[in-house]
């Protein structure tokens, strides 16, 4: 609680102490976060393999981007219209994945995504094709850094508790249950699929969420956003936090973000230096950052899910 | 659209196909026996086409140069994924599927950068000896004649292989550890000595896929991202581990895309996208039996 | 001297003294150096074009530096957008807001050129594209921060369309990569090419995926069609496959590519590029073959080992726009450099070149040519060199002006 209560504070701070740059790199970071929590949701409360996560990213951005420039519509209808497009995807591509486990329920997840990137990469009147759409208009409080941080930061506070109280509640409980034992759920009644639809459903809600605030900071959107190299970066975020903490994924954007920027400046190798930094975690720090720290310092006192069952049984 | 266009387009797939087999084959023997996600195997496929090129531009303009850099490459990549195996993979295999694939995407970042570290950043093109430059016309379409060399290695590789899984001690021992690992070890069979040969032999293919190719097209950063892709997919539709799936695969990706050029030219690059959501939805588990 | 006649002079010298005195400028000295953020990409297949493109800037800043801009020197720092918008986006904002650079340049790829003048425009930071050629950069997405010192899609269509035309073709097939380059360059050569001959007709179109390495099922088919001629819309990314699958599989359909006949372009492809192939540039080093691009090109290759390209030549005009830019503005004040360099004219290699104060559009000629054997190098270089004025390729400002109201 405490340290909550001191990020909160650093957070409200930050326009007024750090270098402008430094505040538009926190505002990524914060939406990158979102994004790799709601994966989290999934991934680790949930144990799907949700490989093209970055989709719901993408239709977010692109709804509310499409809606302001080639529709007309005001920010905040755009803003609003970005998650619950993503919802939709989800709620489509969902009903065909969760047929399908592990490898398998990635593999057509990244599939179906990928069709969704091509047609973004291909109807250009409307997405702007490969170009994506640049200079989108917001409204003047926006338009300034600290002004889009601002919003960054509130959305993703808000957002954060919601998902938080979402693993707290009966549903996200049922939710690991599934994770760790799914014929067990299913023997005492628990209807699996639907579920982890709800689960894909909600996560891709915020993920949405995170694609309107991207718009929000950068005002553009590219095709990039719905390409699978940027899912991958998003599960490595989970994976490097710790995938069985809520915080981790925000950890992990932080470390890629800053990684990517800061490093950046000084070399040109600094997917070098991150791979490097990946091996070794895995092998010092295998549940992650935040993983490691949680069990240094049991702070929470929910059981830790039983590691053999959580990636299905192996060898 | 003539029936022969048909036919020209398809031979110039099949050829890429080969490609995609001789890749896809080391990622499914991977997969199947390993159960290791391998996201480094496209940059593995990249090292091969480097390697290749710079073996071939050592012995410069020597007519058999070209074989020579085709016969090192997949040695080199074999042998850097021996080296990460036993130092580094050997000690995870019990971790989850998701540690594995951060892994690998690790050593996969690693192995990219010392590529633009060693070769620099700018593309580099392999020329093929002079029997092999130019085309020849196959049902009125020209297939450059190196394409021939891939249309004869892709079976060969299969042939290869289906001797290697069958015939050999090392082969036949591997197919169990792919179905049941714990019963090879109690039947006192060394599982790790098994696993790293299985690992070398999919490095190796990978390695192998690359040098085939580094005549045909730019050798460059960059050129492990759609191939990596595409064979995981293929792997997918094939079924896990299944040899003849990841043939099947790859003929159903690369003639797909060919011939899907003369029918609907504005999305064929969607054709291996849509083709593997069709199997899944219809097959989940793949086409031809999977190891898991 | 009579007393009246000595107060006369003494007053004249006086008067002349001070008017000249008034007439002199103080000697104006910048208190800080002027900074340059570069954001290209240095990976991947269009890596070449950049890097031929910072020599050029380099080259010419060795120079500028030798006397400096009024005592200040330029320093410039560079950044890899590996081909991504997205990144190259990132990179402006951290050039701009952390490095605070005064002026940004570079950029290949005409999406990322698209996303930066969107940004430059935001934070009224001048930005030069050198490389990247749609033209809706200076044309319908033109604005006050952004300048072209490359040609234009629209340029480079119109020179290759009256030239092709002249020979005669009249069914055509278009292939090209589909991206923001790709397209605007097939868009533009196409309507050219209706206007100078009318009865051309499309047998049809192929687009691929940018970079796409294996492009033997594309142009096969293209040519299983049967056209009179074939034009591709290649960029950074898909100029070298598309030369080499051309040689590899025989292609025997008349082809125009913009900048086939570059040096940046078939240097590295040495022999397995196709002969043949009619091509537009705006710079060749041995063309024309004047004393001051002989210089240039000598200093370049002292320098680099390797003679320059089009994008050489723009990097090194780039610089000299600059240097010239604040010189005559005689501040650091970004607002003073952008109407500075409105009507600017600098000496070049190849002559005075006007950076053209309606679009921000550097007035380039253009050349076109076909591609062949020269005994002097390991490479091929153009041929049957004929040189059209910038003035009669590019849009006139009232077409600049209509594009930029209908877009906005």
């Amino acid at each position: 609680m405490v340290v909550g209560f001191l990020v909160a504070a650093g957070l409200a701070a930050a326009p007024a102490v750090l270098p402008l740059f430094f505040v538009y790199l926190l505002a990524l970071i914060l939406v990158t976060g979102l994004l790799a929590t709601s994966l989290n949701l999934v991934l680790g409360y949930g144990g799907l393999y949700q490989f093209h996560h970055g989709v719901f990213y993408g239709i977010g951005a692109y709804t509310a981007a499409v809606g302001i420039t080639r529709l007309g519509w005001p920010a905040w209808l755009a803003f609003l219209a970005g998650p619950v497009a993503a919802a939709a995807a989800a709620m489509a591509i969902g009903f065909f994945c969760v047929r399908l486990s592990r490898l398998y329920f990635g593999m057509l997840q990244l599939s179906l995504g990928s069709l969704v990137w091509i047609v973004a990469l291909r109807w250009y009147p409307v997405t702007g094709g490969d170009n994506g759409i640049h200079g989108i208009p917001l409204p003047a409080v926006l338009q300034t850094i600290p002004g889009a941080y601002a919003l960054v930061a509130c959305v993703v506070a808000a957002s954060l508790a919601v998902l938080w109280a979402v693993v707290r509640s009966p549903f996200g409980l049922t939710l690991q249950a599934i994770r760790d034992n799914p014929q067990r759920a299913q023997v005492m009644g628990v209807d699996v699929r639907i579920h982890q639809l709800a689960a894909m459903v909600l996560a891709a809600f915020f993920a949405g969420v995170a694609g309107v605030l991207y718009v929000a900071l950068e005002r553009s959107v590219f095709p990039n956003m719905l390409f699978w190299v940027l899912s991958l970066e998003i599960l490595v975020m989970c994976l490097l936090g710790g995938w069985f903490t809520f915080s981790g994924a925000m950890v992990g954007a932080a470390v890629l973000v800053g990684l990517r920027t800061l490093v950046g400046r000084y070399t040109e190798y600094w997917t070098l230096v991150l791979g490097v930094l990946l091996i070794l975690l895995i092998f010092f720090l295998p549940e992650g950052i935040m993983g490691h720290l949680q069990r240094r310092w049991i702070w929470t006192r929910a059981p830790s899910p039983r590691p053999a069952a959580a990636g299905g049984t192996r060898g | 659209m003539d029936a022969g266009a048909v036919l020209g387009q398809l031979v110039v797939g099949l050829s890429r196909a080969m490609i995609l087999f001789i890749v896809s084959a080391g990622l499914t023997l991977v997969l199947g026996v390993l159960r290791v996600p391998n996201v480094f195997h496209g940059s593995l496929y990249m090292v091969g086409a480097f390697v290749a090129w710079s073996v071939a531009e050592a012995l410069g303009g020597h007519p058999s140069g070209l074989w020579l850099a085709l016969a090192a490459a997949p040695l080199v990549t074999a042998g850097v994924g021996l080296v990460l195996e036993r130092l580094l993979l050997s000690r995870l295999y019990h971790r989850e599927h998701l540690m594995l694939i951060l892994f690998t995407f690790g050593v996969m970042l690693v192995l990219n950068d010392l590529v633009k570290m060693l070769w620099g950043p700018t593309y580099r093109s392999l020329v093929p000896p002079p029997s092999l430059q130019g085309a020849v016309t196959v049902f009125g379409v020209a297939l450059p004649r190196f394409n021939l060399v891939l249309l004869v290695a892709g079976p060969l590789v299969a042939v290869g292989l289906w001797l290697f899984a069958h015939r050999t001690r090392a082969g036949k021992v591997s197919r169990a550890a792919a179905t049941d690992r714990d019963m090879v070890a109690a039947l006192g069979v060394d599982v790790s000595r098994v696993f790293a040969l299985a690992f070398a032999v999919g490095c190796f293919l990978a390695g192998l896929g690359g040098a085939l190719v580094a005549p045909t097209t730019s050798i460059t950063l960059g050129m492990d991202h759609s191939l990596l892709i595409d064979s995981f997919l293929i792997v997918i539709v094939g079924g896990l581990g299944n040899l003849w799936g990841a043939l099947v695969g790859s003929l159903l990706f690369g003639v797909t895309q060919s011939v899907g050029l003369l029918v609907w030219p504005q999305f064929a690059i969607a054709f291996p996208y849509a083709v593997t959501a069709a199997v899944l939805l219809v097959r989940p588990t793949g086409l031809l039996r999977s190891a898991w | 001297m009579t007393d009246r006649r000595w107060w006369v002079l003494v007053a004249a010298v006086v008067a002349v003294s001070a008017v000249a005195g008034a007439g002199a400028a103080p000697a104006l000295r910048f208190d800080r150096n002027i900074k340059v953020g570069v954001v290209d990409t240095y990976s991947g297949p269009p890596a070449v074009f950049a890097t031929d493109a910072l020599n050029g800037f380099k080259l010419a800043l060795q120079e500028i530096n030798r006397d400096g801009v009024h005592g200040a020197r330029i320093e410039f720092v560079t950044r890899d957008e590996k081909f991504s918008p997205e990144i190259g986006l990132s990179m402006a904002r951290e050039l701009v807001l952390q490095e605070r650079v005064d002026v940004l340049v570079g950029i290949l790829n005409s999406a990322t050129a698209l996303a930066i003048s969107a940004f430059a425009r935001e934070q009224r930071v001048p930005a030069f594209v050198w490389i990247a050629k749609s033209e809706d950069i200076t044309g319908a997405k033109g604005h006050r921060y952004v300048f072209s010192t490359t040609e234009n899609t629209a340029m480079a269509g119109k020179a290759l369309a009256e030239a092709v035309a002249k020979k005669g073709f009249t069914r055509f097939w278009l292939g090209a990569e589909d991206y923001e380059y790709g397209h605007r360059i097939t868009n533009s050569f196409w309507r050219f090419m209706k206007r100078a001959r009318p009865e051309a007709t499309l047998l049809g179109q192929t687009w691929w995926r940018t970079g796409e390495p294996d492009l033997v099922p594309y142009l096969t088919q293209i040519q299983q069609a049967r056209p009179q001629a074939v034009f591709f819309g290649t960029g950074g990314a898909g100029m070298a496959n598309v030369l080499r699958t051309m040689k590899v599989i025989g292609f025997n359909v008349p082809t125009a590519i913009h900048t086939a006949i570059d040096v940046t372009v078939l240097r590295p492809l040495g022999a397995a590029a196709p002969e043949g192939v009619f091509g537009t540039t705006d710079y060749l080093f041995y063309y024309p073959d004047t004393p001051a691009n002989r210089k240039f090109v000598q200093d370049f290759q002292a320098a680099y080992g390797a003679p320059p390209g089009f994008p050489a030549f723009h990097g090194y005009i780039t610089a000299y726009f600059i240097a010239e830019g604040f010189r005559k503005a005689r501040s650091l004040d970004r607002e003073r450099f952008v109407d500075a360099l409105e009507g600017l004219r600098i000496p070049t290699p190849v002559g005075e070149v006007e950076m053209r104060a309606c679009d921000h559009q550097a007035v380039l000629p253009m050349i076109f040519g076909v591609t062949r054997r020269d005994p002097r190098f390991p490479f091929l270089v153009g041929g049957d060199l004929v040189t059209l004025p910038g003035r009669d390729v590019m849009p006139t400002c009232e077409d600049i002006e209509t594009a930029r109201r209908r877009a906005r």
